[in-house]
């Protein structure tokens, strides 16, 4: 028994050494250069860019578009899982290859079929001038709801995916007995269904949040150079204003913030799921 | 006298070592000869010059000195990180991008000084063409208007301060303060807000801020991606690009796109186009001939027309399709000096 442990953790090993070189290195030096100044270590870049007001600005924006983008991928994505787990032979087939081809698209272009889709005379700016609620046609190219649109359209798969995963394993049986027992839609859910898929919740929000809390492609597409990001400011810092030590310590901040809103997010769900 | 006779047994083995010799010389020599038919150079310059340099530049260049050409085409502060990453081993022999990142370049001496002597076509350069003292020279000088639609503006733009009228609700798209090209506005704001000319108003750059804090309720964006905002252009979401290059926006009318480049009367701003060789480069030599070849009015004069931008080689008459409006420059010295400074403020001032 002790050898067949033993033999699989000898398979991870590429996999720890492959990590090690291309991103625990590289995250080291980076943390390296965010703590060492001209006469040794230091914490300057860091109070540096947290005494200035603007840079909580540019964090607060960072840390509501992820939000926001994570929170819409959720709304969206969870009935989706559950769609894809009920289907049954083509219906599936199709249903995840609609999750799936996108993936296979490049961010560029569909930032850019974003833009065609939020332009003036474009199809959701129509639906919104249909509704009658809206008198002239409403700016969405280049807001943060715009943003919060395409970057939700991007991540989507990477929520709808893990919930999936877990939700074709839920037993159906046992919301029909909680309905025999005579609850409510709502109560089965909250008591029943939610629980059990929270494992699933719990990984897309950590994969969308992540990936939308440092993207740095869309925001430059969609919203441009008057909305600031902590990724988008490490990528200035680095390539304009030559300032490594900027760059590095607005990188480490971007990584310290995504990991402990995940982790935090993922304690505060198993907490909710215990209590539920 | 005692004539040293070298014994018969000897004679051999000292033909069979020179044939040896001539034979290793020449094996040695091969990999030269082979390297020198397969000389390569790679050359750095930006993403939108492709189309250029791939119909013209490249392959005039490959056919008159045997060798292979690869361009990487991306942005110039790109290319600055390229040279910089790579310092202790370049792997660019040359380097085209824009005068304000050519100075941060040579300050980190990371540029190989031209001379006549090795770039005889220094000597045929338009004056203020050759930079502190050599470290580069500018081979074209595309100007800056306003790019506009034409369906959106059938009677063009005449002047700058049209830009601020209410009627350009939401429509003006300008560049990046991180892209060269951005800069000019900051300089027309200034001259707008202060009535200074346009080579004073370069001083006041806070004018320049405040006149273009009043233009943000028209502003469609700010874009770093030219590209991108040609998109918005061409398709109708914006009307106006201020500070356009000529080498982008005429080329893309050229190509049918329903846009014009509007000179305003005030005038337009010469944005030139530099050209280095990379400090221990590969193939100096050859890095040295295109450098000389891109000063040339051979090849200048097959690039002006396709680039409508001026050309720096005194050999060559002004383009008879050149805006008849003053042409102002930049001081791309005091603009390396403050350009950080203006960034984290454009950054503060023009955010959403």
């Amino acid at each position: 028994m002790t050898k067949r442990v033993d033999l699989f953790a000898l398979s991870a090993l590429p996999a720890v050494l492959y990590l090690l070189v291309i991103y625990a290195v590289p995250l080291l030096m980076l943390l390296t250069r965010s703590v060492t100044g001209a006469e040794g270590l230091t914490l300057a870049p860091y109070t540096a860019f947290l005494s200035d007001a603007f840079n909580w600005q540019i964090i607060a924006n960072t840390l509501r578009v992820a939000g926001l983008v994570t929170l819409t991928c959720l709304v969206i994505g969870y009935p989706v899982a559950f769609a894809l787990s009920w289907a049954r032979g083509l219906a599936q087939a199709v249903l995840l290859l609609s999750i799936i081809l996108p993936l296979s698209v490049g961010v560029v272009v569909k930032a850019f079929a974003w833009q065609i889709v939020l332009k003036r005379d474009g199809v959701v700016t129509a639906a919104l001038m249909a509704t009658g609620l809206f008198e002239e046609p409403p700016r969405l190219l280049f807001t943060e709801t715009g943003l919060v649109l395409g970057a939700a359209n991007v991540f989507l798969p990477f929520m709808i995916l893990p919930i999936y995963s877990v939700a074709k394993l839920v037993d159906p049986r046992l919301t029909e007995a909680g309905a025999t027992l005579g609850a409510t839609p709502w109560k089965r859910f909250a008591r029943i269904t939610w629980p059990l898929t929270l494992p699933g919740v719990i990984s897309g929000i950590a994969f969308t949040f992540s990936l939308s809390v440092s993207m740095y492609v869309i925001p430059s597409l969609l919203i441009g150079d008057r909305f600031q990001t902590l990724a988008t400011l490490t990528g200035r810092s680095f390539l304009l204003m030559r300032n490594e030590a900027l760059g590095s310590a607005t990188a480490v901040l971007l990584l310290a913030l995504a990991v402990a809103v995940v982790v935090g997010s993922t304690w505060f769900a198993r907490r909710l799921g215990r209590a539920a | 006298m005692k004539i040293c006779v070298p014994p018969p047994s000897a004679t051999l083995p000292r033909r069979a070592l020179l044939a040896a010799g001539a034979s290793l010389a020449g094996t040695l020599a091969m990999p030269g000869l082979l390297r020198a038919q397969t000389r390569e150079l790679v050359v750095g310059g930006a993403a939108s010059h492709k189309p250029w340099m791939d119909a013209t530049v490249i392959p005039f260049f490959e056919r008159k000195y045997n060798c292979r050409i690869t361009y990487e085409g991306t942005r110039s502060l790109v290319n600055l990180e390229k040279m910089q990453t790579n310092r202790s081993r370049p792997y660019l022999s040359v380097v085209q991008m824009d005068d304000p990142v050519m100075i941060l370049a040579a300050r980190e001496n990371l540029l190989e000084r031209l001379t006549p002597e090795r770039v005889p076509n220094l000597n045929a350069l338009k004056p203020g063409t050759i930079h502190m003292d050599g470290m580069w020279a500018n081979y074209l000088q595309p100007w800056q208007g306003i790019a506009y639609n034409t369906r959106a503006l059938p009677n063009g733009i005449a002047s700058w301060a049209e830009l601020w009228e209410p009627r350009f609700k939401g429509r003006v798209v300008l560049p990046s303060l991180q892209n060269t090209e951005g800069l000019a506005n900051l300089f027309v704001a200034a001259s707008l807000e202060t009535g200074k000319p346009p080579a004073e108003a370069q001083a006041d750059a806070d004018a320049g801020f405040r006149k273009l804090r009043a233009l943000k309720p028209n502003l469609l964006t700010i874009y770093t991606q030219m590209p991108q905002a040609f998109n918005l252009l061409e398709q109708g979401e914006a009307w106006a690009i201020a500070g356009a290059l000529s080498s982008f926006a005429l080329e893309r009318k050229a190509q049918g796109a329903p846009i014009a480049l509007a000179a305003p009367q005030e005038g337009i701003y010469a944005s030139p186009s530099g050209i280095c060789a990379v400090r221990g480069g590969p193939n100096q030599e050859l890095a040295m001939a295109y450098v000389n070849e891109m000063l040339g009015a051979e090849l200048q004069a097959k690039l002006a027309g396709p680039t409508f931008s001026l050309p720096t080689n005194t050999g060559l008459p002004v383009p008879a399709d050149m805006p008849q409006v003053p042409v102002h420059s930049i001081d791309w010295a005091n603009v390396a000096a403050q350009r950080n400074a203006w960034v984290q403020r454009w950054d503060r001032e023009m955010a959403l």
